[in-house]
C-alpha cells in the first residue's frame, strides 16, 4: 500500500537482484517446494516443445500456468500488424484483440515496451478496477479477473531472440500472493515459454507463405464431367508434404474433355514447381488445338526451351462422352509415359498401344495418337511409375501384378478401381519409401 | 418400401447392390431437400446401407471387387451429406477427422467428419491410410481443438497409437471410434485416446466434453510391446508359416481363396490384444473367420486348427502364445454345435 493510501496499487518494478525472502520455512518444505518447481520446469519444456503450432502453444502454457502457478492467467501477444492477441482467462480458448492503442500509456504498454516484469499488489478493500484495467484491456477478462479479488498480479514481458512478443498476465488470489522467488521463477518460466511461441510465431508465419504455394502445386480438385465419372489418387514420396513431382489435371466443357497426368523426372520441391509449369504449358496449349499429340507436341517444344534440365513424362487423354453417358471417344497420345490401362465391362484387361519420347528432351516430335470408344463399364486407368515401381519384398510391383489384380475390379467404376490399385501398391510397399504415386481413372456415367 | 421412420433404406441398398451412383445421390439428395435430419440420412441410410454391403461380402455373396464398387457408391452418397454440412456455418473449433496407416476404411472417417461438421466444428479430413508424419504436419499446420480417428480394422490399432502419440505430444485430444476398438472403452484407454465414442452421435457429444489440452499419452507396459513389436516385424513370416502349414490353405477347398487373406487378421489381432491388454480380439477373430469359411462350406473345425497353428508360430512369444491358447477357441462354438 502506498503511504497516502489512495491508490489501490503499489507498482513494484521487479529487481531481480533481490533474492531470498524471509520466510519461516521449514527444510522441508522447501525441498517440496523446490521439488514442485523442477516438475513443472521439466513439464514446461517437453510440452512447449511438443508444438510448432502458435494456437496449440498458446493453450499448453495457459494450461501449465494454471493452477500449478497462478489462480488466472492472460496471455497477450503482438500480432503482425501491431495490434494485441488476448488468449486465456477462466477459459483457455477465449480469445480477443485489441488495438496497441487502446492499451497507450498502460502497466501493459510499459511492459511490452521495456522488456520489464512488473508485479501490482492490488489493495482488497478498494476498488480494483484500475489495478486490473491497467494489465487487461478487454472487458470480459477484466471482470472474471475482478471476480477473483486477487492480491498480487504479476505481468511478464515475454521476450525472446531481442524482441518483445508478448507479456504473461498471471494473478493470485488473497493469502497467495507472489513472493519473490516466485517471481524468479515465474521469469525463467516465461523465457521457455517465450523461445517456444517465437519459434511458433516463425513457423506459422513460414507456414502461411508455404500453404499458399502448396495449394497451387497440389493437384485441383476434379471437376464433375457430364456423362463421366472420374477418380484420381495422390500420394506423394513425401506424404506429408503433400506435393510431388506426380501431376494430373481435368480441364474441359460440355462434352469436350481433356484428362492428363504426367511425372517429372526427380521428386520433392523442385520437381513440384515443374509440375506447375507443365499443367499450365498443357492448358494453354490445349486451348489452340485439342488433339493430344499437338498438345504434348507444344509442351515439348515449351519445356526444350526453358533452360531446366528436367524432363516430363505425361499421358493425355481427350475424353468426349456420348450425350447420354453410356459411351465415350477417346484420343490418346503420351510423352515418354507408361500407356493407359482400359478395364473393359467383361474383364479383359490391355493396356493401350500407344507411345512416344518423354517431353522436354528433343524438340519438334510428331506424337502419334490412338482412337478408341470406351463403352459402358469400361474404366479407363491413368497412373504414374511410382506404381509398378513400387519396391516390395518381392522386388518391383510391375506392370504384371497391376494387370491381374484389374479385371476383378471390372465395373467397379473409376473410384473403385484406384482405391484397389492404390491400396494394393501401398500394401505390397509394407511401409517402405515409395516414388510419387498418382492415380487417374474415368469410366462412362451409365 | 420406407422403414418405421419414413427412412428409403431399402431403395438406397438397392442403389448400392447394383452399383448406381446417380440413384444413390438422388435420393439422399431427395431426403436433405425433404429437410430430413442430415445425421440421420448418413446414420440410418448410408451407414446402415454400407454394413449390409460387408455382410454380403462376409457371407461370400459378393466379391471384394463389388464390395468395393457398392462402397464406392456409398461415398458418393456421402459427398452429398458433405456438400450440404458445408453450408452449415462454423461455430466451434477445429478438429481434424483421420485413419492411422492400414486403415482402408475411409467411408466411417468420411460420416464422422460430416457429422461432426453439421455440428458446427471445422473438420479437416484426411483420407485413409494416413502416416503418422503427415498426422503430425497437419496437426502443426492446422492447430485443432481435437483430433478425431476411426479405426476398422484390428490391423491399423498399432499405427492408431502411433496417432494417439503424435496427438498428445502437440496436446491435442484425441477421440476414437471404430469397430476395431470393440464395443466399450477398454482398448481406447489402453492406448490413452482421451475419449472414446461408439458411434457417430457419440463422436459428436464426446468432442463436446474434451479437454481444451492434455498430456502426452503414458508409455504402453514394456514387455507386451517388445512382443508386439518383434511380431509385427516378423509379420510376413509368421503368415507364411500359417499358409504353409493350415490345412485350409494348403489344400484346395471351397474357401481356400478367402483363406489365404485370413492369417494376417490372425496376426493383427495377436498385437492387438497385447498392445491394449484387451484380449477378446482373439476370441473376436476366432469367431470371424469361423463364419466366413464355415458359410463358403469349409471345415468348421479350421478356425480352431488355426489357432493351434497359431500358438506353435509363437511359441517363442510367452505373453503371445498363452493368450492364443487362452483365448482363441473362447470365441468357438464347441464341436458339433454349429447350426448352420
Amino acid at each position: 500500500m502506498t503511504a497516502s493510501g489512495q491508490r489501490a496499487l503499489r507498482v513494484d518494478p521487479v529487481d531481480r537482484s533481490v533474492l531470498g525472502d524471509e520466510t519461516a520455512a521449514t527444510d522441508h518444505e522447501l525441498l517440496a517446494q523446490a521439488q514442485l518447481r523442477v516438475d513443472l520446469a521439466i513439464d514446461v519444456t517437453s510440452a512447449l516443445t511438443g508444438s510448432l503450432n502458435l494456437r496449440r502453444t498458446v493453450l499448453r502454457l495457459l494450461d501449465l500456468i494454471t493452477p500449478r502457478m497462478a489462480d488466472w492467467a492472460m496471455l497477450v501477444l503482438v500480432d503482425d500488424a501491431g495490434g494485441l492477441d488476448l488468449h486465456g482467462g477462466s477459459d483457455p480458448t477465449y480469445t480477443s484483440g485489441v488495438p496497441r492503442a487502446l492499451v497507450e500509456g498502460s502497466g501493459l504498454d510499459r511492459v511490452l515496451r521495456s522488456g520489464q516484469h512488473e508485479l501490482l499488489h492490488v489493495a482488497m478493500e478498494l476498488d480494483s478496477t484500475g489495478a486490473l484495467g491497467t494489465m487487461i484491456p478487454d472487458p470480459r477478462l477484466r471482470d472474471e479477473a475482478i471476480g477473483l479479488r486477487p492480491a498480487d498480479v504479476l505481468c511478464l514481458a515475454l521476450s525472446a531472440r531481442g524482441s518483445t512478443i508478448g507479456a504473461l498476465v498471471m494473478i493470485r488470489g488473497a493469502g497467495r500472493g507472489f513472493p519473490e522467488q516466485e517471481v524468479e521463477f515465474a521469469g525463467l518460466i516465461a523465457d521457455q515459454a517465450s523461445l517456444a511461441l517465437d519459434s511458433a510465431r516463425l513457423y506459422e508465419e513460414r507456414g502461411r507463405i508455404t500453404s499458399v504455394l502448396q495449394a497451387s502445386l497440389r493437384p485441383p480438385a476434379l471437376p464433375a464431367i457430364p456423362g463421366a465419372r472420374v477418380s484420381a489418387r495422390f500420394r506423394p514420396a513425401a506424404e506429408h508434404l503433400e506435393i510431388s513431382g506426380d501431376f494430373y489435371d481435368v480441364h474441359g466443357s460440355d462434352d469436350d474433355w481433356l484428362l492428363v497426368l504426367g511425372d517429372v523426372c526427380g521428386k520433392g520441391v523442385e520437381a513440384a514447381v515443374l509440375t506447375g509449369r507443365a499443367r499450365q504449358g498443357v492448358r494453354t496449349a490445349a486451348h489452340f488445338d485439342r488433339r493430344p499429340s499437338a498438345v504434348l507436341g507444344a509442351l515439348n517444344n515449351v519445356l526444350c526451351d526453358n533452360d531446366s534440365t528436367r524432363f516430363v513424362t505425361v499421358v493425355c487423354a481427350r475424353f468426349r462422352p456420348s450425350p447420354d453417358g453410356t459411351s465415350a471417344e477417346v484420343d490418346v497420345a503420351v510423352a515418354g509415359h507408361p500407356a493407359p490401362i482400359v478395364v473393359h465391362a467383361d474383364g479383359v484387361v490391355d493396356q493401350l498401344d500407344v507411345a512416344g519420347i518423354a517431353a522436354g528432351v528433343v524438340r519438334d516430335i510428331d506424337y502419334t495418337e490412338v482412337r478408341f470408344t470406351l463403352t459402358s463399364g469400361d474404366t479407363m486407368l491413368m497412373f504414374t511409375d511410382g506404381v509398378d515401381e513400387a519396391r516390395g519384398s518381392d522386388g518391383f510391383y510391375g506392370m504384371d501384378r497391376l494387370l491381374a489384380l484389374l479385371p476383378a475390379y471390372a465395373g467397379a467404376g473409376p473410384v473403385a478401381v484406384c482405391e484397389a490399385v492404390e491400396q494394393s501398391v501401398v500394401e505390397y510397399l509394407d511401409g517402405r519409401a515409395h516414388d510419387d504415386i498418382a492415380l487417374l481413372a474415368v469410366s462412362c456415367e451409365r | 418400401m420406407t422403414t418405421p421412420d419414413g427412412l428409403p433404406t431399402e431403395a438406397f441398398d438397392h442403389a448400392l447392390s447394383t452399383v448406381d451412383a446417380p440413384a444413390a445421390i438422388a435420393l439422399v439428395q431427395g431426403l436433405l431437400d425433404d429437410g430430413v435430419d442430415p445425421l440421420a440420412v448418413l446414420v440410418d441410410v448410408i451407414a446402415h446401407g454400407q454394413r449390409a454391403v460387408g455382410d454380403r461380402w462376409q457371407r461370400g455373396e459378393w466379391t471384394v471387387a463389388k464390395e468395393h464398387a457398392a462402397t464406392a457408391v456409398a461415398v458418393s452418397a456421402t459427398e452429398v451429406v458433405t456438400r450440404f454440412a458445408d453450408r452449415v456455418p462454423v461455430t466451434r473449433g477445429k478438429v481434424v477427422v483421420a485413419c492411422a496407416e492400414r486403415e482402408w476404411h475411409a467411408l466411417p472417417a468420411m460420416i464422422i467428419g460430416t457429422a461432426i461438421r453439421l455440428d458446427g466444428w471445422d473438420t479437416v479430413l484426411l483420407g485413409a491410410s494416413t502416416s503418422p508424419a503427415r498426422l503430425s504436419q497437419c496437426l502443426h499446420d492446422v492447430g485443432p481443438d481435437a483430433t478425431a480417428v476411426s479405426c476398422s480394422v484390428l490391423g491399423a490399432l498399432p499405427t492408431t497409437r502411433r496417432f494417439i502419440e503424435a496427438s498428445t505430444t502437440a496436446g491435442v485430444p484425441i477421440m476414437v471410434g471404430g469397430s476395431a476398438f470393440g464395443s466399450d472403452d477398454v482398448r481406447a484407454r489402453a492406448l490413452g485416446a482421451t475419449a472414446w465414442a461408439p458411434h457417430a452421435q457419440g463422436a459428436v457429444d464426446a468432442l463436446h466434453h474434451l479437454p481444451p489440452v492434455v498430456r502426452r499419452a503414458a508409455p504402453l507396459p514394456k514387455a507386451p510391446m517388445a512382443e508386439q513389436a518383434a511380431i509385427e516385424v516378423g509379420h510376413q513370416r509368421l503368415v507364411q508359416t500359417l499358409r504353409d502349414r493350415w490345412s485350409a490353405t494348403t489344400t484346395d477347398g471351397p474357401a481356400t481363396e478367402v483363406a489365404r487373406e485370413v492369417p494376417h487378421q490372425a496376426v493383427h489381432a495377436v498385437s492387438a490384444a497385447l498392445l491394449t491388454g484387451d484380449p477378446r480380439p482373439l476370441a473376436e477373430t476366432a469367431r470371424w473367420i469361423d463364419h466366413l469359411l464355415t458359410v463358403r462350406g469349409a471345415d468348421p473345425r479350421l478356425s480352431a486348427e488355426l489357432g493351434d497353428e497359431l500358438a506353435t508360430a509363437l511359441r517363442d512369444y510367452p505373453a503371445a502364445h498363452g493368450l492364443v491358447r487362452r483365448h482363441w477357441t473362447e470365441g468357438l462354438v464347441p464341436q458339433g454345435e454349429h447350426a448352420r
